[in-house]
């Protein structure tokens, strides 16, 4: 039952070309197997997500196909956020082409909670316990008449990453509960520690880019770019005016590396300790890890960010299209049911949206041994309680990707504040504009 | 907007005397090549060098980068030689990406496409180098006028109607839309117009072959080496095609651009990997150019428009 | 209709069976032919159309909907998320693109980029042809490795070339620093990435155009040469006053298709950067790409459309000029040919 309004004209054009199509066509199927065919009575779902999401190498798959031996689970996986959400949003008003479940992103949360729901189920309509969640999970994903279309997998509670050898040789603390104690509840400390640490002779920045910051800080606020009536107010909001001015001051005060964030540069950078701290949500543990790699290890340790907030994070939401919605509904509860949570931090590190996951022993007592048996479980659950409940709006995305160029433009090309804020809001008036 | 004109050879080339056997015209000219041809010096020789050191050097370096891990790659200076990870690498991007599948979709979708589109570009061609028709201009102006249109956006409403059919994720999704291209038509009137004589389609009629018997008998001998380059061209094209294919495709039916897209799996993305993929993409079109290269240049030298 | 006036041009139809002139009275021999001559008029009054039918069949299932659905979409507002769901703007789009600086600043970077793409790429490429023409060993493993990076995709190509850019890591600052030039940051600033995204171009596109080039060559007759050597022309004067005059249809050729290249240009930009904003300050994004972002990252269909249309007639506005500066040098240089 699509709900689309169709105009006639539209319409009847796409049946006239299929069939069209049809005649020229006659014969020729390359055809291949129906991706929801079943062998036998087994039922194939899908499940549709995008850059290094880790529900299978956590092993979650096969353990449901064990539990259920009646479900066969395929996924297809997207490398990039922004090859994947366009192709689902091109695919939803059709119905086709779609998985049974689609992972959402935290960042197109709020469009598809609130224009977009007539393509996904409710998950009220199915037997699932919605109660563990944080709350402000399961809030970004409940529209204004209470249906709920995303079950949430992870969050993103930020700290700060930080090199111990680059702190030690610049006379700065290395214990992290003392770095910790540098800019508590100050981000202004943090930038100035930051100068301080670039005049020491210890040939590395202090912080990556300066959109970083302003990242890390933006979300440490409630009311970003949107007030609670849905209007955009970046232009006025706290939130932005102080992360802006802290990021420029990082720029200015020549304290980045002006490295944009996840490029290959990025990453050499990484490796080679270019920069000395980096916001990090609990998914950047394992990237840091990795990219480092070896040689990296022991130098890296993990202390609060001056304010807690979040960084990513994302939702399971099935789609009208499925032809198996209630088994679809059945494997994304438990695929986000606390216990499962609690795994898929402790393989993956993913911090769990659930509140009674976060409780749970192996992830409240969990320590890295990468970033020096730093005991992360409690950090970041700490700093998960800070998290503000962020006011979203369905343009957040373009909002925050325009800031962050207009950042970049000014710590890679010098543009003073003024330019490069006239530059953003530009970009961004453009970008809403209808 | 007459396209055709600045590039309608007989303004330029004197009309090839016809072959007296019928067989391709060509040679009659190619005779007298070797006579006063230049020869190369060192110098030509270090500039071509030079240059098709620039041509494979990023392909040598993609295969380098596929043999390394994450971490080495990120270090500095970056790495010069071949690394131990390759068959590593490349075992991971084959499994990860759906590679088997991918490969056979794509040599399905990118044959069917050049067989196609050769053929139906020779017809083309044809009719609109050597044969009269009403309205005959306007239509080739046509042809030309579609080369122009921004391929992009036809994504969303294409899609709309693949997915009425119910062809997402079949294969028809992306060889159906591709089945004839203007620029072939274009590339075949365009030597057709001047290397097929006249004089040898009206011997023919007189001796009384009927229009599919002249395709046949006359028109596809002389075509065949600009055939075999349009062919080449297509099957490149429609080999490296993304854009569409991402979106009425998915991995469970992918091909090999789309299946690519699927690499960056695992909890970090890993630039080897990724390079491995890359790899594996081009490598099947790169075994075909070093085994059928002389047949393929020799194709193009033959084929190519003079006009 | 048909009257065969095969003997004023080439035109074939109606050239063959039917004007046997000198033929006495009915004989059956003759009327069977009269039969035929009639299936034959039948047939070459068809068979054009029967052979460019396909083409159309297909273009216009599959090339003329999406056109004209992109032309009405243009004239109104629509998400990409709900592309059925049209709201009447009239020219509203198109007007806007008008005040739009970042369409005019796209228009620039195209038209900068696909200059700086192209005229290296074709220059380079009658110089390598014309190098490649002469007596030479392994001629054919010049010419198959001129044509590798053709086989490359833009995704694979553009992925390695944005390594090699890298400001810190990338091997060609690394080689420039080799040679005391400081770090050049090839992602940021209009001259730099325009250039470094020019190479990427010209690295795909000149083995293909070389070997055209070189094929036009080898069937300039070799009697040109000849007589132009008598007269004590020199080498450098015989490219310029006997191959590049017998190539220039080619060139036009080259140029007609590259130009169509360059306009639509997108994949390298977008992956060069990895984002539909072509750079910071939008300082690399071509109009294929801000109609990309427009439609897939702002979900403006609408306004998307609009510009795609834009490309479309600046295209068809640059072949008319083509064909009136070809018409204009084509008289110039007198009407020889039919």
């Amino acid at each position: 039952m699509r709900t689309t309004p169709r105009t006639r004209m539209t319409r009847r054009a796409a049946v006239g070309t299929a069939a069209m199509m049809l005649a020229v066509t006659a014969c020729s199927s390359g055809g291949d197997s129906d991706s929801n065919g079943g062998d036998g009575d087994k039922i194939t779902l899908t499940v549709g997500v995008f850059g290094q999401f880790g529900l299978e190498e956590a092993g979650l798959y096969e353990e449901y196909m064990e539990l259920n031996d009646n479900i066969v689970i395929e996924q297809t996986s997207v490398q990039k956020s922004e090859d994947y959400y366009p192709a689902l949003l091109t695919r939803l008003p059709t119905g086709s082409g779609l998985m049974d479940i689609q992972a959402i992103e935290v960042a197109n949360i709020y469009e598809v909670t609130n224009e977009l729901s007539q393509y996904f189920v409710d998950f009220n309509d199915y037997d699932v316990d919605t109660g563990h969640f944080l709350d402000f999970k399961l809030a970004q994903a409940t529209n204004a008449d209470g249906k709920v279309v995303g079950l949430g997998t992870d969050i993103g509670p930020m700290g700060i990453c930080y090199r111990t050898d680059h702190f030690e040789a610049a006379g700065l603390p290395t214990d992290r509960d003392e770095v910790s104690a540098l800019w508590a509840d100050d981000w202004q400390a943090y930038i100035d520690t930051g100068k301080e640490f670039v005049e020491s002779d210890v040939d590395a920045a202090w912080v990556d880019v300066a959109g970083g910051v302003f990242n890390a800080v933006v979300n440490t606020y409630e009311e970003r770019f949107y007030d609670t009536s849905g209007e955009v107010v970046y232009q006025e909001s706290e939130a932005v005016q102080t992360a802006w001015d802290l990021a420029m001051d990082a720029a200015e005060s020549g304290i980045t590396a002006k490295q944009k964030q996840f490029e290959a540069e990025w990453d050499r950078a990484i490796a080679n300790g270019d920069f000395a701290t980096v916001s990090c949500p609990a998914w950047m543990l394992g990237y840091i890890q990795d990219k480092a790699g070896d040689a990296g290890e022991g130098l890296w340790d993990f202390a609060h960010a001056p304010s807690p907030g979040n960084w990513g994070g994302a939702f399971l939401s099935v789609t009208e299209a499925s032809e198996h919605k209630e088994e679809a509904a059945k494997l994304a509860a438990w695929l986000t049911a606390p216990e499962q949570q609690a795994r898929f931090f402790a393989e993956r590190g993913s911090f769990p949206s659930s509140a009674e996951a976060v409780q749970a022993p192996e992830v409240a007592d969990a320590t890295h041994d990468y970033f020096q048996d730093a005991p992360i479980g409690r950090l970041f659950t700490e700093a998960a309680e800070g998290i503000p409940t962020l006011v979203l709006g369905p343009r957040d995305q373009v909002i925050q990707e325009q800031i962050a160029n207009g950042l970049l433009a000014a710590d890679t090309q010098g543009l003073s504040s003024e330019e490069a804020w006239e530059s953003t809001v530009n970009s961004i008036e453009n970008a809403l504009a209808d | 907007m007459t396209l055709s004109a600045p590039v309608t050879p007989e303004t330029t080339t004197p009309v090839l005397p016809p072959g007296d056997d019928g067989g391709p015209p060509r040679r009659v000219k190619r005779g007298g090549k070797a006579g006063k041809q230049l020869r190369a010096g060192w110098l030509t020789y270090t500039i071509l060098a030079i240059f098709t050191f620039g041509s494979l050097f990023p392909l040598v370096w993609t295969a380098i980068a596929a043999s390394h891990s994450n971490a080495r790659l990120a270090q500095s200076p970056p790495p010069f030689s071949f690394g131990d990870r390759l068959w590593h690498n490349l075992d991971q991007a084959w499994n990860t990406a759906n590679m088997g599948k991918a490969l056979f979709n794509t040599v399905f979708v990118a044959g069917t496409i050049t067989v196609s589109t050769v053929l139906f570009a020779t017809l083309a061609g044809f009719a609109f180098a050597k044969l009269r028709f009403r309205a005959k201009n306007l239509l080739l102006l046509l042809v030309i006028g579609t080369m122009m249109v921004p391929p992009q956006l036809s994504v969303v409403p294409l899609f709309m109607a693949i997915a009425e059919l119910g062809w997402t994720n079949h294969l028809q999704a992306v060889i159906l839309p591709m089945m004839v291209s203007a620029f072939g038509v274009f590339f075949m009137r365009q030597y057709l117009v001047q290397a097929l004589p006249t004089e040898l389609i009206e011997a023919a009629r007189m001796d009384g072959a009927n229009s599919l018997r002249v395709v046949w008998h006359v028109v596809l001998p002389v075509a065949r080496p600009a055939m075999a380059v349009l062919a080449m061209l297509t099957f490149v094209m429609a080999w490296n095609e993304f854009f569409w294919p991402i979106i009425a495709l998915t991995q469970q039916n992918p091909t090999v651009q789309v299946a690519l897209t699927g690499l960056g799996r695992g909890y970090v993305p890993d630039q080897g990997v990724i390079m491995a993929g890359a790899l594996l993409g081009t490598l099947p079109l790169l075994i075909a150019f070093a085994i059928f290269g002389k047949q393929i240049v020799g194709g193009i030298m033959q084929g190519a428009l003079k006009g | 209709m048909t009257t065969h006036d095969s003997s004023a041009a080439p035109p074939v139809e109606g050239g063959a069976a039917p004007g046997r002139p000198g033929r006495a009275a009915e004989s059956p021999e003759e009327r069977r032919q009269r039969r035929r001559s009639w299936r034959f008029r039948m047939d070459t009054k068809a068979s054009p159309y029967a052979f460019i039918a396909p083409f159309f069949l297909f273009f216009g299932a599959f090339g003329l909907f999406p056109l004209l659905f992109t032309g009405w979409a243009a004239l109104h507002r629509v998400r990409l998320a709900a592309p059925n769901d049209m709201e009447w703007a009239g020219l509203d789009n198109f007007v806007r693109l008008m005040s739009d600086e970042y369409f005019w600043n796209a228009l620039g970077n195209t038209f900068t980029i696909g200059v700086l793409a192209t005229v290296p790429q074709l220059a380079i490429a009658l110089g390598l042809a014309h190098l490649l023409n002469y007596k030479m060993r392994g001629s054919n493993f010049f010419r198959v490795a001129m044509l590798t990076p053709y086989a490359t995709s833009v995704a694979a190509a553009t992925l390695v070339f944005a390594m090699l850019y890298g400001r810190d890591y990338g091997m060609i600052n690394w080689a420039l620093d080799l040679v005391g030039i400081d770090a050049v940051d090839w992602k940021s600033g209009s001259l730099t990435t325009q250039f470094a995204i020019s190479t990427i171009v010209i690295w795909r596109w000149t083995g293909y155009n070389t070997l055209i080039y070189l094929a036009a060559m080898q069937a300039v007759p070799k009697d040109l040469y000849e007589s132009a050597a008598l007269d004590g022309a020199s080498p450098w004067k015989q490219f310029l006053h006997v191959t590049l005059p017998s190539l220039r249809p080619t060139i036009l050729f080259t140029v007609v298709v590259s130009t169509i290249g360059a306009t639509q240009l997108f994949g390298e930009p977008l992956l060069f950067g990895g984002s539909p904003s072509g750079g910071a300050q939008n300082e690399y994004q071509t109009l294929g790409l801000y109609m990309y972002e427009m439609g897939w990252t702002n979900f403006n269909l609408g306004r998307a459309s609009a510009i795609a249309w834009a490309m479309f007639l600046l295209l068809i506005i640059i072949g008319l000029v083509y064909w009136a500066v070809t018409k204009l040098a084509s008289r110039g240089t007198a009407g020889k040919g039919a």
